[in-house]
């Protein structure tokens, strides 16, 4: 006998747990649409909910659930209550995949919503099978202009304006603006897709930097890589323009180098839409004299904008379902989403099916009501959302508001080198109580 | 000439940071030979506690002394009731090197949950104590600010007192015997089961140390000692883990030969050239650059 | 009774598991079979590092870094030299294998902490490297399609089955050869070199090449299970290569035994199973966001820790013992 019997017991126990479950956890039948029951609609989300990237975009499901609670203290939708469940894969594609492929066959979520992550997802959505099942994957995280590929992609919708259009729309302004085109330019960005999309995007526009771009792997930008970056751009004459592409925790770094080698005003900052956000910059102990005067790119009205009428709506659910969070573009991009989520499903009628939800965004989803201050392009052949910017100044307290004092959107593509073209957008107006009554 | 002058000082401000780890690794190893893996968390922990109390004191010295206090405490406790249970029932054999390193992993995962828990995930900052703005020499500004200067100095005295304590004092001397020769000590009449949780206190403090001279300069979350970590752990072997000085001097080379390879070359290069660095030394002196095999010269 | 020799024996034990394993296959539904791929994979990489480091007494840290160099080589050969995918699969061993002879040659004289540290720097630098060739797709990386199952098998046959069969027959037949290298002359070398790397140098055992061959098999396993996941994630990237992979093999090979072959697939379903049970745990309680977000990477922590306090030798070690003794 093995001497110690409670070793003994545990492995034969947990042998026989192991070949008892595998052997009798089979599947149950298929429901009809997996996901949807007369009370309930189950959607999902993977993103990183831990570890550095969960820093930056960890608030996002939280906010698409408060805004989901308000649509379900309303009525639901048509007396469905919508249920978000959200895994973790740490920003990793292993975890992407499999928690992607939990959700659907574990979960059996009905659909995907807000994914995250271009390496990340775009393996999950090939693990999980999620063309096969036809599991409607909505208003994906990322702006990869990849997602938008419906032969690669069929079940994919994009909402963000990818970053090759935010870098053709950039170029533009700094072709347009007398101020910077005579300026030198240079351009620090995160190496992954996200600088190397853009770094396309300034290709495909046609805009030349001073210099080769600086890449930093992600989340590996220190304080003395980015004084050493400074003081190298600092002895340029003039008063170069710096793009900035990278998370607003590398953007912080980068500024606060600037502050401390007095280069703030050295420069014509121009900081990327993600790395943008001026709320968790000054969170992250810039000052507020430092983002004084820097340009940012936005599809969205600016955060803490209250009088925008989408801001304050979002605003108020925000406090009251998802206390203690406070409101930044993150949670604003996250309560978007979740309000697209909700037209689209009524848009699909009482009868809802997988297909059924797709068609419906195909058909319909270009008049949604939205946040965005750009238009929203879905239709029978475009899988893509947001396809425009407008360009901003910030000032002491954060606020971003329009370049030249006129809002002035532009619209472009994410592969054709043809230059971007204003746009005279006007959006919807904000549902009454924040709660859409579309069909 | 800007820009080398830049290098210099960027990479002696890193290098002193990854000094502090590599100490504290140095140090446990040769207590315990054990790499500790939970040094990120244990330092983590005490710099939370330090920016609590900074934050309710209001004070940054105040939040200094109780992280260092507090990792004093946290890595006495962690040799005392963590790595003694596991000595115990891992004897011999190959299990000796990986279950330390597997368990303080565990250890490290615990507390960055427990961090992120009490603490929230998200980015915390703590002002410096002294300006952070670089200082004015011959009219430009340079990448060097008295926050800077504070961090070399504590680093330099901090290894002075290391210094001083292990080669002039009794406690020193019964901490270098425990490690060199554990049942001769014991004969000689050394607790040496205290020594060594002594040891780790002292590991314990050197990254409670890092943490509150790293984050005003960063940012404070969970995972934010892990990459100081792997580098001090870099630091540690270049140096050879027989010595304080060797792991001054390793972290040193580190530091130095990142910033001038991410300067000069590329800014990708940041962990390759730590790879590449770690070969070069380890093919010439398996054992680091200032170790020796003959006798303990600290 | 009829003598069968123990080589025999543990082929029928192996021929014996993968038919379990086939009718299992064939009764559970898709996620387990998918959950299964991951185990055999895990299982996989697991025994190279008992190869390594319980056999030759070399610890390495870097072993995501080795399936690394696998997974690219199985990726680039199916999509840049349009290899069938099992020979893509052969290739990434290959690979992995010459990669890891030149290392071991090269890390030969290290040892205990210089190792660990050098194979440490190796495993948070190789994923940066992979980031600069254009060829190896960047970031976003390279396709891995190991292609639908064969239309014999018919309609039904879902392509989780197809890589369990594939994962689980890789992971079958490489541990078998495996572990009857073990049990050969190799096997006693090898643990003399971890046990007295004097005395087997003294007993004319050139102990510096014995340690590269070591090395060099370890990766080329390894390389192996970096092929198979890829194959599982239907893409190979550098994020899927963290350090946090190689520690968790290393978490696995503890918890099941170090010194034996016998606990892999146990060690790969904990590695597969202690995360799931923890978040399903999680959800079940419910609680704050803090809660039960942060809840998971604890229990998953402490379990590991409580494994390492009360199976430090791992369960596969208590039941060679009780074999002996008898």
């Amino acid at each position: 006998m093995i001497r110690n019997t409670r070793m003994k017991r545990f492995s034969i126990v947990s042998a026989v747990a192991t070949v008892g479950a595998l052997v009798f956890s089979t599947l149950p039948a298929q429901a009809a649409t997996p996901g949807v029951s007369a009370k309930e609609i189950k959607l999902g989300y993977s993103g990183p909910l831990t570890g550095s990237a969960g820093l930056v975009y960890g608030k996002l499901p939280g906010a698409m659930k408060a805004y989901f609670d308000h649509i379900n203290a309303n009525g639901g939708v048509y007396g469905r209550k919508i249920k978000l469940v959200s895994r973790d894969d740490k920003y990793l594609p292993t975890l992407a995949a499999t928690q992607t492929t939990n959700l659907v066959l574990n979960d059996k979520v009905f659909a995907l919503v807000g994914a995250l992550g271009t390496a990340t997802h775009s393996k999950a959505y090939t693990a999980a099978q999620l063309a096969k099942n036809n599991v409607p994957d909505l208003f994906v995280n990322t702006g990869f202009s990849g997602f938008a590929n419906k032969e690669k992609y069929p079940t994919t919708f994009t909402i963000l304006p990818s970053y090759a259009m935010e870098a053709k729309i950039m170029a533009k302004f700094i072709k347009d603006t007398p101020t910077l085109a005579p300026q030198a330019s240079f351009l620090i960005a995160q190496d992954d897709e996200f600088g190397v999309d853009g770094v396309n995007g300034f290709a495909l526009a046609g805009h030349k930097f001073t210099a080769a771009p600086t890449l930093y792997p992600q989340g590996a930008l220190t304080p003395a890589l980015a004084e050493g970056a400074l003081t190298k751009l600092s002895v340029v004459p003039g008063k170069p323009v710096l793009v900035l592409f990278g998370t607003t925790d590398s953007t912080a770094t980068i500024l606060k180098a600037a502050e401390k080698l007095s280069l703030t005003t050295k420069f014509n900052w121009i900081a990327g839409s993600v790395g943008g956000d001026a709320n968790t910059l000054l969170a992250l102990g810039v000052k507020p004299s430092t983002i004084n005067g820097a340009l940012a790119a936005s599809f969205f009205p600016d955060a803490k904008d209250a009088t925008d009428p989408y801001v304050s709506e979002f605003m108020e659910i925000n406090s009251k379902y998802n206390k203690g969070v406070s409101f930044d573009n993150v949670v604003l991009q996250g309560m978007n989403s979740a309000m697209l989520t909700v037209q689209a499903l009524r848009a699909a009628g009482k009868n809802l099916t997988r297909a059924g939800l797709i068609s419906a965004i195909e058909s319909k989803g270009a008049d949604f009501a939205s946040a965005g201050l750009v238009p929203l392009n879905y239709s029978g052949t475009s899988r893509v959302g947001y396809n425009g910017y407008w360009f901003g100044q910030l000032n002491e307290k954060g606020e971003l508001k329009p370049f030249g004092g006129k809002l002035s959107i532009y619209t472009t593509d994410s592969s054709s080198n043809s230059a971007p073209t204003a746009s005279s957008y006007e959006r919807k107006p904000v549902p009454k109580n924040g709660v859409p009554t579309n069909s | 000439m800007l820009e080398f002058f830049t290098a210099v000082l960027t990479s002696l401000s890193t290098g002193a940071i990854y000094a502090l780890m590599s100490t504290a690794l140095v140090l446990v190893w040769r207590s315990t030979r054990v790499i500790n893996f939970a040094q990120a968390g244990q330092a983590v922990l005490s710099t939370y506690i330090g920016y609590e109390v900074t934050t309710r004191s209001g004070s940054y010295w105040i939040g200094f002394i109780g992280a260092v206090l507090s990792g004093a405490i946290i890595g006495a406790g962690i040799d005392r009731f963590f790595m003694r249970p596991i000595f115990k029932r891992v004897k011999s054999g190959p299990i000796v090197m990986i279950a330390p390193v597997v368990a303080t992993l565990g250890l490290l995962g615990i507390i960055q949950a427990i961090v992120g828990f009490v603490w929230g995930l998200n980015y915390l900052t703590i002002a410096a104590p002294v300006s952070t703005e670089g200082l004015k020499v011959f009219g430009s500004v340079i990448a060097f600010s008295p926050f800077n200067l504070m961090v070399l100095i504590s680093v330099t005295l901090s290894m002075i007192l290391l210094t001083i304590l292990f080669q002039k004092t009794n406690l020193g001397l019964a901490l270098r015997a425990s490690a060199y020769s554990p049942e001769i000590a014991k004969l000689s009449g050394i607790k040496v089961e205290a020594i060594r949780t002594i040891g780790w206190a002292l590991a314990g403090a050197a990254g409670g140390l890092a943490g509150m001279l790293y984050v005003p300069g960063s940012y404070l979350y969970p995972n934010s000692m892990e990459v100081l970590l792997v580098f001090g752990f870099i630091a540690a072997v270049i140096g050879g883990l027989d010595s304080l000085f060797g792991a001054v001097a390793g972290a040193m080379i580190l530091g130095f030969a990142i910033n001038f390879s991410t300067t000069y070359i590329s800014y990708k290069l940041v962990f390759p050239t730590a790879f590449v660095i770690l070969i070069l030394v380890l093919l010439i002196k398996p054992g680091g650059v200032f170790s020796s095999k003959k006798g303990r010269k600290d | 009774m009829v003598k069968i020799s123990t080589n025999r024996k543990r082929t029928l034990a192996f021929v014996l598991l993968g038919w379990v394993l086939l009718i299992i296959s064939d009764r559970v539904g898709e996620l387990r079979q998918y959950q299964g791929s991951f185990v055999a994979m895990y299982a996989l990489a697991i025994a190279s590092i008992i190869l390594l480091t319980g056999y030759s007494g070399q610890l390495s840290l870097g072993h995501s870094a080795l399936m690394a160099v696998g997974a690219y080589a199985g990726a680039l050969s199916i999509n840049n030299l349009k290899l069938h995918p099992a020979l893509a699969l052969i290739v990434a061993a290959l690979i992995a294998g010459i990669f890891g002879l030149l290392l071991g040659f090269t890390v030969a004289r290290l040892s205990g902490p210089y190792l660990a540290g050098t194979t440490l720097a190796l495993a948070v630098s190789l994923p940066t490297v992979a980031n600069q060739f254009p060829i190896l797709g960047g970031e976003q990386g390279i396709i891995f399609d190991i292609g639908t199952p064969p239309s014999r098998f018919g309609e039904d046959f879902s392509q989780y089955k197809w890589f369990f069969w594939i994962s689980a027959l890789a992971a079958l037949i490489s541990i078998w050869m495996l572990s009857n290298l073990l049990a050969s002359r190799y096997g006693r070398v090898f643990r003399a070199l971890r046990d007295n790397s004097v005395a087997a140098q003294l007993s004319g055992i050139n102990v510096g090449r014995l340690k590269a061959i070591a090395f060099s098999i370890s990766s080329g396993i390894a390389g192996l299970a970096g092929g198979l996941l890829v194959m599982l994630i239907s893409g190979v990237s550098p994020s899927a290569f963290p350090l946090s992979l190689s520690f968790a093999l290393l978490t696995g090979a503890v918890v099941t035994g170090v010194y034996n072959l016998k606990g892999v697939m146990l060690g790969g379903l904990v590695l597969v199973a202690i995360p799931e049970i923890a978040e399903s745990v999680v959800s079940r309680i419910g609680g704050s966001e803090g809660f039960t977000t942060t809840l998971p990477g604890f229990m998953v922590s402490a379990l590991l820790i409580l494994a390492v306090l009360f199976t430090p030798n791992g369960p596969g070690q208590l039941l060679h013992h009780h074999k002996k003794k008898h």
